[in-house]
């Protein structure tokens, strides 16, 4: 993919620079905002990664004059600002996904990789198959190999996500934001105990588990291997 | 007194107060003593000028109608008639007196009203007299000069003369004197105040302004002042302690950051290195979680955080709470019961009041104990909810109870379990944000902290 990074700290850019190219990223690198909107007007990127205090022009500006020109480019936000309502101002201004700092290289890896796959045209789903695993959304009913699982509302949450980002890392942080409707700190990292129920009820007593963890960072879906 | 301080008191409001406290006094004085004026002699001067001109319209009459006789006679008669001495003088037109009990009159005719000295000497004795006089023409040219005695008028007229300059001395000097004693009075208090507030900004915050004991307005101020400053004092105690605490909770994971980075240099195996490494990131990350949380509850504490003010369904969020922390208690072999009323609805932050409350049933589970039971209770109290977290575990000792809520402090006892000590402090915040209330307490063994919103 190619990606803009605006980030005006030469150390935190150089990071990010050398994590996305290791993951296979092609990167552009602005230190400063104007140079960075102009940037971002100029060229075509597939991702856009942008720091919210920036100097010049600031990154929600940056964002919502993309935004403006019909721009529907894929825009993550890494702030040091980490209040909710600050995350709020950045998703309303047009942001895809809001990290904080200070941030692990393989949390914004793997936001990158799920914000890539949002194209521009997202089909409704109702039915999403990992492997044996038949999950339908509308009738919020899953099987896996013909038998009907129960689950919670909650682990049908969980689950229907990490399937939605089937074979891409899901962190425990995107599980919480996008499971749970608040936002708030855990104190400690309950998250995990969800995922291991959910896991004993969809891959106790199948060989093939569909729910890998991911050492340091989250989860994954995979069917297969 | 030196130059500065005379121009500050030509600036004081007590000297200001002063002049308009001389001013008014000076003022009524005046406006009293012109009152008593006008009613003592003014009025009866001119109740008696009414009653002299009545007279001589009398008299005219009995000139023109009865002839000059007639007027004589009438002037005789009325020698001994009325309650004041009448005078008069009648005085032909070559100027020679027909008659007249007057001692004296001016030789020019006199216009409107005059004050005559009318001194008479009988059987050796003087008598004042002070007669009021008014003069007429006869229509052959006579002077017709009819008047009353208004001695007594008279005298209370000097009276006041003579009181008046008195009055004014005696009143200025009574309004100066009053107005310096005013002046200095308030003018010591309020530098009671100024000089405990100049100590206080020096640094000594234990000064406080001292009182009468009267009970008075002054005394009121200076007890509200130093209502503020033991808040202040106070609040400034706790920041110390707090940030005495802040130094210590960040300098720890950070001289730990720093012993790992400075181990991992000299570290030769990949294993040790790996393990080294592991333990700077969870140091880094425990540094985080706490700067997290100071700059959370400093922001909530400055109510910089009163956007997210909307009807929150508390009977739901109790509910996803207690299904959120659920699978760490089962782990624990506790059990959670729910005694939540439904409809419970109040105005407030929903993201916060989650937060306060998982960081309660978090606490609840640390410290519950293994297989214990917690319960989470909520009803609606008066206009408010009242949410109550218990857990079966050995509870908050009373003298820990007030401290619990203050920053990084934990209970000794507990210091073995993962945490920060900013939970409580956290909630306390959140409670507060919304004017609510947070109570610490316990059931039989067990800590139960009640919310109140």
């Amino acid at each position: 993919m190619h990606i803009l990074v605006i980030e005006d700290d030469a150390r935190v850019a150089e990071h990010i620079g050398k994590g996305l190219k290791a993951a296979g990223h092609l990167v552009d690198l602005e230190g400063d905002g104007r140079a960075g909107l102009l940037r971002a007007a100029a060229e075509t990127y597939d991702l856009i990664v942008v720091d919210r205090m920036l100097p010049n022009v600031d990154g929600l500006t940056i964002v919502q004059t993309i935004r403006a020109t019909g721009d529907t480019t894929p825009v993550l936000f890494l702030s040091a600002l980490a209040e909710v309502d600050e995350r709020v101002a950045g998703l309303r201004a047009g942001g895809d996904d809001y990290l904080t700092k200070p941030f692990a290289m393989s949390e914004l890896l793997a936001r990158i990789d799920v914000l890539s796959r949002r194209g521009p045209a997202i089909v409704a789903e109702t039915k999403l198959n990992v492997g044996d695993l038949e999950i339908d959304l509308l009738g919020q009913a899953v099987r896996r190999g013909g038998r009907p699982v129960d689950l919670t509302a909650r682990e049908f949450r969980i689950l229907a996500y990490l399937a939605r980002n089937e074979g891409r890392v899901v962190t425990r942080s995107m599980l919480l934001e996008h499971v749970w409707d608040y936002h708030f700190d855990p104190q400690t990292n309950i998250i995990d105990q969800h995922v291991s129920r959910l896991r004993q009820k969809v891959d106790r007593g199948f060989e093939t588990p569909l729910i890998h963890t991911v050492r340091g960072t989250g989860y994954m879906m995979r069917a297969g291997g | 007194m030196s130059a500065p301080a005379r121009g500050r008191l030509w600036r004081s409001l007590t000297l200001r107060l002063g002049v308009i406290y001389v001013a008014l006094f000076l003022t009524s004085t005046a406006l009293m003593f012109g009152a008593a004026y006008w009613m003592a002699v003014y009025r009866p001067l001119q109740q008696e000028a009414a009653a002299v001109r009545s007279e001589m319209g009398d008299l005219a009459a009995i000139d023109r109608a009865g002839g000059r006789d007639a007027l004589i006679r009438a002037l005789v008669t009325r020698q001994t008639t009325g309650p004041k001495k009448p005078f008069h003088a009648l005085i032909a037109a070559d100027g020679e007196p027909v008659i007249a009990n007057l001692p004296s009159w001016p030789d020019d005719p006199v216009s409107g009203w005059t004050l005559l000295e009318a001194d008479i000497y009988q059987a050796g004795q003087e008598h004042d007299y002070e007669a009021l006089v008014v003069e007429n023409r006869l229509d052959d040219g006579a002077r017709l000069i009819v008047g009353r005695d208004v001695e007594s008028i008279d005298d209370r007229d000097e009276l006041f003369t003579i009181g008046s300059a008195w009055l004014i001395v005696v009143a200025a000097c009574l309004a100066i004197g009053g107005s310096i004693a005013m002046s200095s009075a308030v003018g010591q208090r309020i530098d009671a105040v100024t000089r405990t507030a100049r100590r206080v900004m020096a640094g000594s915050l234990t000064e406080r302004i001292p009182l009468r004991g009267t009970g008075d307005d002054f005394d009121e101020l200076a007890a509200t002042l130093n209502m503020m400053l033991g808040r202040i004092e106070e609040s400034v105690e706790s920041v110390r302690r707090v940030s005495d605490n802040v130094a210590h909770e960040l300098r720890t994971p950070l001289a730990r950051l720093h012993a790992d980075l400075d181990e991992l240099r000299g570290a030769d195996h990949a294993a040790e290195r790996e393990r080294l490494t592991e333990q700077a990131l969870a140091e880094a990350e425990r540094l985080q979680s706490i700067f997290d949380a100071l700059l959370r509850i400093a922001r909530i504490e400055s109510g910089r955080h009163l956007a997210g003010m909307k009807p929150v369904d508390l009977t739901l969020l109790l509910a996803d709470a207690i299904e959120f922390h659920m699978p760490e208690a089962e782990a624990r072999g506790q059990r959670i019961e729910s005694d939540i009323a439904p409809g419970l609805v109040i105005e407030g932050d929903r993201n916060l009041i989650f937060q306060a409350v998982s960081n309660l049933l978090d606490n609840a589970i640390k410290y519950g104990g293994e297989g214990g039971a917690m319960r989470v209770a909520a009803r609606r109290e008066g206009e408010g909810v009242r949410i109550a977290i218990a857990d079966r575990g050995p509870g908050i000792a009373p003298e820990y109870r007030d401290r619990v809520t203050e920053r990084f402090f934990r209970v000794p006892a507990t210091a073995g379990e993962p945490g920060t000590g900013l939970g409580l402090a956290l909630v306390s915040a959140i409670v507060a944000l919304h004017k609510g209330r947070m109570e610490i307490g316990d059931v039989g063994p067990g800590a139960m902290v009640t919310l109140i919103f």
